[in-house]
């Protein structure tokens, strides 16, 4: 899968916590979920959750530390996959 | 710098917004005897976010001195001392909270000192919050609320001014759906 995938479908899961819909319409590999779409952070286990059922991939501790951005998650999904 | 958080829950919006008992949501972020605590609780939906509000709390607390951010709630371990008052440990730092709550919302504040300071804190409606900040600090130091100024830190924690004088010694501010909430100590 290309990044460009990752990204579509990451865009795809995210829409629902999203807040800020200025934020969204701009999401790209720099956006961060907390600071640009304004998701609540009770809200980051679900799209972590999500990502483990859209890409069938495990997420551990250490990686789901990381994941507050676009690029750090799509980092993690291409390690798990290719695990 | 002295270091303290505070989270405040809207809980009718919990309720619509989370589902804490979608598969995998508690493993995640808490830890096996906050699990349990949660299960065998007479309520266990404000277990969660009371759990949770600590978390958030002391995370915000850690961050406001340590330049780095991470979704690591796991390794935020709290326990109880007693019905609002608890203990959150995180790399063998401790954090104390004590929280107070109604039907609506939940509110957590936590400080890194066990020592008294003095702290001030109110939960009000989320868009009232950067103005309550400025009239609890004028009523406190006699200045004129619309010449007090909020300004952030290096690392994004706000802090409020008079001019060149700086009036709190740490600020924390929490929004969530309807309410927002602020917790600060005073500069001496």
């Amino acid at each position: 899968m290309t990044k460009e995938e990752i990204i579509s479908k990451l865009t795809t899961l995210v829409k629902p916590y999203v807040q800020n819909e200025e934020g969204f319409k701009n999401m790209n590999e720099d956006t961060d979920f907390i600071n640009d779409l304004e998701i609540n952070s009770a809200n980051l286990v679900d799209i972590i959750l999500d990502v483990e059922d859209e890409f069938k991939v495990e997420i551990d501790n250490d990686s789901m530390e990381k994941m507050l951005s676009v690029k750090a998650t799509v980092l993690v999904i291409q390690e798990k996959m290719n695990a | 710098m002295h270091s303290i958080g505070n989270d405040i829950v809207d809980l009718n919006l919990a309720k619509v917004e989370s589902n804490w008992q979608r598969k995998g949501f508690l493993e995640k972020q808490f830890t096996k005897t906050e699990q349990e605590e949660i299960h065998t609780s007479e309520d266990p939906f404000f277990k969660v976010w009371l759990f949770w509000s600590m978390k958030e709390a002391a995370y915000k607390c850690y961050t406001q001195s340590v330049k780095k951010r991470f979704f690591a709630p796991k390794q935020f371990e709290c326990s109880l001392l007693s019905w609002n008052q608890g203990v959150v440990v995180f790399k063998e730092i401790k954090f104390y909270t004590s929280s107070s709550f109604d039907v609506l919302y939940l509110h957590t504040i936590a400080s890194e000192a066990q020592k008294e300071i003095k702290l001030f804190s109110s939960v009000l409606a989320t868009e009232e919050l950067n103005r309550a900040v400025k009239e609890r600090l004028a009523a406190l130091t006699g200045i004129a609320a619309e010449e007090i100024e909020k300004r952030k830190t290096e690392v994004g924690a706000p802090l409020f001014y008079h001019k060149k004088k700086r009036l709190t010694k740490a600020c924390s501010l929490s929004h969530h759906g309807i309410y927002g909430a602020y917790l600060f100590c005073l500069q001496n």
